[in-house]
């Protein structure tokens, strides 16, 4: 795969292609969190920085030249066991073992009082009742801080999770504790994983950890564990040089990987070609981490708080205080040149703004950087990239995709440098110059930290050699890397690890490099891409369009997102990630270009968090064995069969809005989300990400069936007969007859425009990109009002010009349209602008389905009014929580019949209601003659058991479905032999569809 | 600090300065970075107020007779309505007066109402006596202000007026966030008979 490299390498480990690259991302973690750890261990003067500098550049470069079968050189090392714990990195072991160490819920007392009985560094992440935020609790050292336990609050920005003062943050908990599971940062040392997570060997061990959840604490084998001492590595395994030769590395893919770093100088692996990603894509857990840019804070708290654990509080209490406290000007005693540097660097990096650029800043936008390959891999990425092409090909039906254009061929950059760097990018040559920055320390902090960049960041930052020159300056880093070039083995490892450190930051971070002012506090804004995205919301949610087609391929291949790049117009939420990255990139010289490409590659092929939450609750409500799934499936089976039960359109799409809150609320309870999603998400988008995923669960599905449902009510009430002749008398009018006064309306093809936009519109099944069209409309009209005569105007100009337009638009299916956005639209958005130019379009429509009554009377009908107020209260009442009962209420039933075979339906039944009635309501809905001779069977496998009358299947259902081991079950209502219902459950082969 | 996201609705005749003021109000401080305006007759203007800061989301209405009957959409939810009328046309006068009756019948309950008459700087042309609009508004606990959107005379204060009337929040409701998780239903009831 891409990263197998050196030459040295065994062709045999080139097949190896699936996965190497996360194997290799583990790999660096795993590693480093191993070599983290020695270094605490054998520098317990953790304060002297230059002790650990030291140590520090000798064991990266054995972090990426140690090969588990040479480890004979530090002779304590046994590969055996190295290989397996390679096998899980330290988030791996987070992520299963959460139910341990995260408990939200435990309070501040009995965090204490598990943590008193642990060793230093033993952590968890609880939910400080006090403060209202997650806290990282973490057993210190007696002689470091006056109280045993410090509280270290968790900072979670709009999209991210940070330490409080620290400027690191991560895509989402597990993240970021793992990545003080390796490095302190502005923790007093790191945190350390329970012995008996930490050394677990299987997944199996894991698995019986997790299991414990927060009994594990008390249990003998957290006990047992912490007191047998953890093996250590010696240092003088990472600093022997002879492991900088590549030609140890053999076999093992990960080793592989771990190579590249080593092996090509960083010029030379800058112009990796992208490998193909569409393997690694279909990893839905991201690498452990890459490190994110920003962090210029971290440094100063880093070196000038001697290692204080200053914004650990000691309780709740002194948490809010504490906070004040810790944010501390960038500018705090910068320490030495050495601190500087690393800033810069860090500083030059930069996360990835987590929406995409507007259109306009596009072109910059390069072909994903896939992480660069060692020379060797040029045999085998080209293979690799056909197939990804295809995949791709597949994938992609959505007619504004292109096939993806072929990617450079992988041997080129191999070949020599210069090619390389004139081999054609796939990037439009003229990028726009960078847009000033101003200074934005906020920003700087870097709440946007793009997912999994961290640790390897973190750990680059470490080990930047103190004389090495800012890598912030494109100039400087190609004179770093040709000094690199003639530098020592050791030296080359160390320049190789800050080589990982320039490529996993951010192309962005070039903005920094672009200001020469930059240096600590004041460093230019990385907020660019925010302030680009605020402003230009409209713009920005033209993304929203693509995308709809898009969510279904999302682990589809790079090559997708290159081309996506390559199309200024292609809008994709992917962009998010990759074009971020890429954006900026075009100040870079090119031999650090390819360094970012290749990270951007890694990093697009990362879902960004909240694409991964969705795609996650997707995933769930799609498996029938979980609660969740079920209670989906049944809904919409249940709609989808019993269109009749609803009496308008608005009752249909009330009680969809209803089940949707309602799910959200129970996704938001239960414990099926695993990991818990508020480890995922900070707290306050949460809400947003449910949303999204229930419009992706419910709506997606259930989109041309509510689009027909709407459609025959309006046909059958007479309104869609009389709005159309309405239409058609407002459409003869002139703007002046509909109130406008002065502005200038759109012409014909103005309104062409817009008809197709709102033709567009009616694609989407998302409220919100719904929503997001019709913003596109209004500001269209708003330019052509405005165009035409400089001035601002407000709702007396707009309202009546809308009602034109919508007229001239003569689109009847609008109605259905503001219908679907009035009611299924997030209640949090309503009264936000897409609320009120929703609320303008529905006025109006309002007018234009009323025009007749109102040329007449000159006002609304009262039924209008009343209409309106109904929807009001209506949807302000929707905002209290619904109760979780109220969604259990569907039960698939299949009836059985001997001549016919089965037909299923999925009907209403609350949890309280008895079999008997089930079985009533099945005669109704089943039209059987003759009730009195059916019963109610519940059907597993190998059995089938007559329910009794008295017996509530919502129950039974809810039972089963909480058995550890999901078994399929039907319920099937059929012909009994026998009219007594007392007899012993009939055993039979319960062979019939299955209906579940 | 937290910020508060406050619904406004303007209501008054047409042609009074509605949006003006707005406008005024607004673009007085105009950032590119914070508007992401479709068009004026929605607008945001952050402002600190105490500990807090309230966003003001502005909700403009249409004056116009023929509109009318859309008000309610546009005031609902709001925390406070501003009705202006001009200080020149005793017509808007009287249309402000029938907007306080309808807020006050339809209105959100605790929705605080603030009077502006516009275009003060045309007073020799004046139709409406301060002191008649100032009595009515106190006469219905409503916050009175002449203003000029044009020479941008009590915009500011307007809006200050009415983030101080704003009660403050609650310490932010401590939702017990012990955070349980639900358990499914155990007692599976099914039973054999007999």
């Amino acid at each position: 795969m891409a990263f197998s490299s050196a030459s040295g390498n065994p062709p045999s480990g080139l097949t190896d292609r699936s996965g190497s690259f996360f194997k290799l991302i583990d790999t660096f973690a795993l590693e480093i969190g191993e070599l983290k750890k020695e270094m605490v261990q054998t520098s317990p003067t953790m304060d002297k920085e230059p002790v650990e500098l030291q140590g520090l550049e000798g064991e990266v470069s054995g972090v990426y030249l140690q090969s588990p079968h040479c480890g004979g050189v530090g002779g304590e090392r046994d590969s055996g066991y190295d290989s397996l714990r390679r096998r899980m990195s330290v988030l791996d072991r987070l992520s299963q073992t959460h139910p341990v160490w995260l408990l939200l819920a435990i309070s501040e007392e009995k965090a204490n009082h598990i943590l008193l009985k642990q060793p230093p560094g033993v952590f968890l992440v609880r939910k400080s009742a006090a403060l209202q935020r997650k806290v990282l609790s973490v057993r210190v050292k007696e002689d470091q801080s006056e109280t045993p336990i410090s509280h270290f609050p968790v900072r979670e920005s709009q999209y991210t999770f940070s330490l409080e003062g620290s400027g690191i943050s991560f895509a989402d908990l597990f993240r970021l504790v793992a990545f003080y599971c390796i490095s302190r940062d502005v923790l007093p040392f790191t945190i350390k994983l329970p012995e008996a997570i930490a050394s677990a060997k299987t997944q199996k061990e894991l698995e019986e950890v997790a299991q414990l959840g927060a009994g594990f604490w008390d249990s003998a084998l957290c006990n047992q564990r912490r007191t047998s001492p953890r093996p250590c590595r010696p240092l003088s395994r990472t600093l022997s040089p002879q492991r900088t030769n590549r030609n140890r590395e053999v076999g093992g893919s990960q080793q592989r990987h771990t190579t590249y770093c080593d092996s090509a100088p960083p010029t030379l692996r800058s112009h990796a070609p992208p490998p193909s990603f569409h393997l690694e894509r279909r990893h839905s857990s991201g690498p452990l981490c890459f490190v994110n840019p920003l962090f210029l804070q971290t440094h100063h708290h880093h070196h000038s708080e001697d290692h204080s654990p200053s914004h650990a509080v000691k309780s709740d209490s002194d948490l809010e205080h504490a906070e004040k406290s810790s944010v501390k000007p960038l500018s705090s005693s910068e320490g030495s040149e050495q601190h500087a540097d690393k800033i810069k660097l860090n500083g030059k990096s930069r996360p990835p703004p987590p929406r995409p650029p507007p259109p306009r800043s596009m072109p910059r936008r390069r072909p994903a950087p896939p992480p660069p390959g060692p020379p060797a891999a040029a045999t085998t990425r080209p293979k690799s990239m056909p197939e990804a092409v295809t995949v791709a090909a597949r994938q992609h039906q959505s007619p504004s995709r292109r096939p993806a254009p072929a990617r450079p061929p992988m041997g080129a950059k191999h070949s020599s440098l210069s090619k390389t760097a004139s081999s054609p990018i796939p990037v439009p040559s003229n990028p726009p110059p960078p847009r000033p920055k101003k200074p934005d320390l906020e920003a700087h902090r870097c709440h946007i930290a793009l997912d999994d960049e961290t640790i390897a960041k973190a750990l680059s930052r470490a080990k930047l050699p103190p004389c090495e020159p800012p890598p912030a300056v494109p100039a400087d880093v190609l004179l770093e890397n040709n000094a690199r070039g003639s530098s020592s083995p050791n030296e080359r490892g160390r320049q190789r690890l800050s080589d990982m450190s320039m490529s996993t930051s951010s192309s962005d971070s070039l903005e920094y490099s672009q200001s020469p002012g930059f240096s600590l506090g004041l460093a230019p804004s990385p907020s660019r891409h925010l302030n680009h995205q605020e402003p230009v919301e409209d713009s920005s949610e033209e993304d929203e369009d693509g995308e709809e087609d898009e969510e279904e391929d999302y682990g589809v291949g790079l090559e997708t997102d290159l081309e996506m790049r390559l199309r200024p117009s292609f809008k994709s939420r992917r962009r998010r990630v990759g074009v971020s990255l890429s954006g900026g990139s075009f100040i870079l010289p090119r031999a650090l270009k390819g360094r970012f490409r290749k990270v951007s590659g890694m990093l697009s092929s990362l879902m960004t968090p909240e694409r991964r939450a969705v795609k996650r609750i997707a995933e769930l409500s799609r498996d029938k064995s979980s609660y969740f799934g079920s209670l989906v499936h049944d809904y919409i089976s249940f709609v989808q069969e019993n269109r009749g039960c609803h009496t308008s359109g608005m009752d249909f799409l009330q009680t969809l809005r209803q089940f949707m809150t309602q799910m959200k609320a129970y996704l938001r309870q239960s414990s099926e989300l695993d990991p818990p999603i508020e480890s995922l998400i900070p707290e306050d988008q949460i809400d947003q990400v449910l949303e999204k995923a229930m419009h992706k669960c419910v709506l997606k599905p259930l989109k041309s069936m509510i689009e027909v449902a709407l459609h025959d009510f309006q046909v059958s009430s007479g309104a869609w007969q009389q709005l159309r002749e309405n239409l058609a008398l407002a459409k003869t009018k002139r703007p002046q007859e509909l109130g406008v006064d002065g502005a200038v309306p759109p012409d014909a093809v103005a309104i062409e425009k817009i008809r197709h936009k709102f033709l567009n519109m009616r694609k989407m099944y998302s409220p919100e990109k719904k929503v997001s069209l019709l913003l596109r409309v209004c500001k269209l009209i708003y330019t052509i009002m405005q165009d035409n005569s400089g001035r601002m105007y407000g709702a007396d100009d707009f309202l009546p010009m809308l009602t034109y337009v919508v007229a001239q638009c003569d689109m009847p299916q609008l109605d259905t349209e503001i219908q679907y956005m009035m009611e299924l639209l997030d209640p949090s958005l309503l009264q936000g602008e897409g609320g009120y130019y929703l609320t303008s379009a529905y006025g109006a429509m309002a007018l234009i389905k009323n025009f007749q009554e109102e040329q007449a009377a000159r006002v609304l009908s009262s039924e209008a009014r009343n209409t309106l107020h109904q929807w009001h209260r209506r949807r302000t009442a929707q905002r209290s929580a619904p109760s979780v009962d109220d969604f259990q209420n569907y039960l698939r039933v299949a009836l059985q019949e001997v001549d016919t075979g089965c037909t299923a339906k999925t009907l209403l039944v609350h949890p309280y209601t008895t079999t008997e009635e089930v079985c009533s309501l099945c005669a109704y809905k089943f039209k059987i003659p003759n009730p009195e001779n059916y019963a109610l069977f519940l059907i597993t496998e190998d059995t089938s058991q007559q329910l009794a009358p008295d017996t509530h299947p919502q129950r039974i259902k809810a039972e089963l479905h909480s058995r550890p081991c999901a078994q399929i079950f039907h319920f099937l209502y059929r012909r009994v032999p026998n009219l007594n219902l007392c007899i012993p459950a009939v055993m039979q082969n319960g062979n019939c569809l299955q209906v579940e | 600090m937290a910020i508060r996201e406050l619904k406004v609705c303007l209501l008054g005749d047409t042609g009074v300065g509605k949006s003006s003021i707005v406008c005024r109000f607004v673009q007085d401080h105009f950032d590119h970075n914070i508007s992401p305006t479709i068009g004026a007759s929605f607008l945001t203007k952050t402002v600190p107020c105490g500990n807090e800061l309230h966003k003001f989301l502005i909700w403009d209405t249409a004056g116009q007779e023929r509109f009318h009957s859309l008000a309610p959409m546009y005031y609902r939810g709001s925390a406070a309505a501003v009705i202006v009328y001009d200080i020149t046309k005793l017509d808007s006068f009287q249309t402000l007066k029938k907007w306080v009756k309808e807020l006050k019948e339809h209105g959100p309950e605790d929705i605080v109402v603030a009077i502006a008459g516009n275009k003060n700087d045309l007073g020799d042309i004046r139709e409406v006596p301060m002191k008649e609009a100032k009595e009515f508004a106190e006469s219905i606990a409503a916050i009175f202000i002449e203003t000029s959107a044009r020479n941008a005379v009590n915009v500011e204060e307007l809006f200050q007026k009415i983030s101080k009337q704003i009660p403050p929040l609650e310490n932010p409701e401590v939702d017990s966030n012990e955070s349980f998780k639900l358990t499914r239903q155990p007692a599976l009831s099914t039973r054999r008979c007999c």
